[in-house]
């Protein structure tokens, strides 16, 4: 074991480091061996059979990831500068149109449409912030709810777009870069699913989002953010543009869902209004409020949360008969069904955790981290 | 110092006829004052008297209806607060204004954001530059730490610390600014005699070694005695005295202020 000296920081570039604690150092490697062997492990049966059991498919994981990056998006827009907004689905469809369109029509590669999803993203959220976010607090969750149906007008209606309400393949966006097309992916002479290619794809995205987000709230940007959360008019006397910083949040939030939305159409390869209506807002703020409000691996967690957990639940209601829900193995009567029974827990675990843990699963971690720092004493 | 018009030295800060109406309320009255480099000058009166409202509108937070305000020889009046903070007016708030969930280093830092320049694409890099000044920045705010005494509390959230030691943060952020004229309002409001004491003496130490005037606000008329340059009082947002402390405490428009007149 190593003793305390080796903690000691004499240099404030220590203090700065991510990953500062050997604790910390080890599990970054075990998230790296986590993402690089869990679609590996994927192929072999018994695995497989164990957490496809549980509902955790490669795909449901996939799903995951994209959440986790569009959570990440909403995090630094509503944790970390206090702006809710309830249209961030919105701009998770702004990517997922530009990505079928750009595929389909101009056929651009990889390297061009995603970062083109990620601008238009960006773009819109600059026209749209400034209105927004002259408004604050239950009023711009009215604004961004008004948003959101104003975009599901416009999905609906471009049809040379968006293909309407029937909805547009997304199929033709390309996934190569260079010679590794993670739709049919060979590495080393063997062939891997598409679900094994994108999950090495969408989860290195949640990797290089999390450093983002993370480098920009640990540096003096995100600081104002934050500052502009706490206290706005003590953030506008030490010099902070809340204006500035308020639109720039909500243009980078919006870029990062809009990446989010461009993986999204690629691994579900068919995209249509409902995968962008308010349903899929308010599951970002659940994500976001499950995980823990201004926290970068609270997204993550979030998403895992509630990307998973229904999953788990129909994975359950096949093997167990659940009282009074009906369709599961159990079969006839009762007065749930299991999607409604899904549902019911969701808005269960978000009043509960606003009551008990506003700072979501992350603030039990804390808490939790906490405990073991000072065991064997209580305080 | 005395009243010190006529000693040949450029004020820093000059507010002439400084007036300002709410609806029928007339906050302040043509309210007229300076503050010479290095000066430790106060404003006294009883509550409601304008003596926030002066610095809302030295701040730029509220802008008044008549009158100037010169810092240094530019005009503050119709100024956004943010360039009135670029030109290095740093402020403490009557009843905190602090950002809560943040640690200390971190309020702090946020003192210096206009002494430093990392934007959101280099910070989201992690560039050379911005990475450099963060740590060059981490340096001067230690130095505050030190000259505050808030050592212990590096990481502690400043929403979980005592009111006193919150007081004393949000001085040091207002010293991270490095500013050319410090704004004080009610630094000891609340507090008991040792933590007055302590708040005193760093007050001293920021006017008298690194040379900032200070425009205190305070309800504390021993300390206000005892600390200051020059003192102004207002009463119903019209400044009724100007001049060295003992002068003002025995004016008799100052003491009929605070006590009613003799009937």
């Amino acid at each position: 074991m190593s003793g305390p000296w080796k903690d000691l920081k004499v240099r404030y570039q220590d203090d700065l480091r991510l990953f500062g604690s050997p604790t910390l150092r080890l599990g970054l490697v075990a998230l790296v061996l986590a993402y690089l062997f869990i679609p590996v492990w994927w192929e072999t049966f018994p695995v497989t059979r164990l957490i496809e059991g549980w509902g955790l498919t490669m795909t449901t994981l996939n799903y995951v990831g994209i959440f986790a990056i569009g959570a990440l998006g909403l995090n630094l827009l509503t944790g970390y500068t206090g702006q809710v907004s309830l249209g961030h689905s919105v701009f998770v469809g702004v990517g997922a149109y530009f990505a079928a369109y750009a595929g389909a029509t101009w056929d651009l590669p990889f390297w061009l449409w995603l970062p083109g999803a990620t601008l238009l993203g960006f773009a819109v959220g600059v026209l749209i912030g400034p209105f927004a976010l002259r408004l604050r607090g239950n009023y711009l969750v009215v604004v961004t709810l008004g948003l959101v149906f104003v975009g599901d007008h416009v999905f609906r209606n471009w049809r040379s777009v968006t293909g309407g309400n029937a909805g547009v393949s997304v199929s033709k966006a390309p996934l190569e870069v260079g010679p590794i097309d993670f739709r049919d992916l060979t590495l080393f002479g063997h062939g891997f699913e598409k679900e094994q290619g994108f999950f090495w794809l969408i989860w290195g995205f949640v990797a290089i989002t999390a450093l983002l987000v993370k480098n920009i709230v640990r540096t003096r940007p995100g600081r104002a953010l934050q500052a502009v959360r706490d206290r706005d008019i003590a953030a506008e006397i030490i010099g902070i543009d809340l204006f500035r910083y308020k639109t720039m949040a909500f243009a980078i939030s919006s870029a990062i869902a809009a990446m989010a939305g461009g993986l999204y159409g690629t691994l579900q390869a068919y995209v249509s209004p409902i995968d962008f209506g308010l349903g899929i807002a308010i599951q970002y703020i659940a994500i976001i409020i499950l995980g823990g409000l201004g926290t970068v691996h609270g997204s993550i967690i979030g998403a895992l949360f509630v990307g998973a957990l229904p999953r788990v639940i129909d994975g359950l209601a096949k093997d167990f008969d659940i009282p009074a829900v009906g369709g599961d193995k159990g079969g006839s009567g009762g007065i749930l069904s299991v999607s409604s029974l899904n549902q019911i827990i969701f808005g269960l675990l978000i009043a509960g955790f606003l009551l008990l843990e506003p700072r979501g699963i992350a603030g039990i971690w804390a808490r939790v981290k906490a405990y073991f720092k000072a065991w064997p004493f209580s305080y | 110092m005395g009243d010190s018009t006529t000693n040949g030295v450029d004020p820093i800060l000059e507010a002439d006829d400084l007036t300002l109406r709410f609806g029928g309320v007339t906050a302040l009255d043509n309210v007229s004052f300076h503050v010479n480099p290095g000066e430790l000058f106060a404003v006294i009166g009883p509550n409601g008297a304008g003596k926030t409202s002066i610095f809302n509108c030295l701040n730029g937070v509220y802008r008044p209806e008549r009158g100037s305000i010169r810092l240094e020889g530019w005009e503050v009046v119709g100024q956004r607060p943010v360039a009135i903070a670029r030109r290095g007016i740093g402020r403490t708030f009557q009843n905190l204004g602090l950002f809560m969930n943040l640690d200390l280093i971190d309020n702090l830092m946020l003192g210096r954001h206009l002494q430093m320049k990392t934007g959101f694409l280099a910070g989201a890099l992690w560039w050379g530059r911005a990475r450099r000044e963060e740590v060059e920045n981490r340096g001067r705010v230690e130095e505050i730490i030190e000259l505050l005494e808030l050592q212990t509390q590096r990481y502690t959230p400043v929403g979980l610390l005592p009111y006193g030691l919150q007081k004393r943060v949000e001085l040091g952020r207002a010293l991270a600014m490095e500013p050319r004229l410090l704004l004080l309002d009610e630094p000891v409001a609340g507090m008991n005699l040792e933590e007055t004491e302590d708040m005193a003496r760093y007050i001293i130490e920021v006017n008298h070694e690194l040379g900032v005037p200070v425009i205190l606000v305070e309800h504390d008329m021993a300390m206000v005695m005892d600390i200051a340059d020059r003192v102004m009082a207002l009463d119903f947002g019209m400044a009724i005295a100007t001049g060295n402390p003992a002068d003002v405490q025995s004016n008799p428009d100052v003491i009929a202020a605070y006590l009613g007149e003799p009937s």
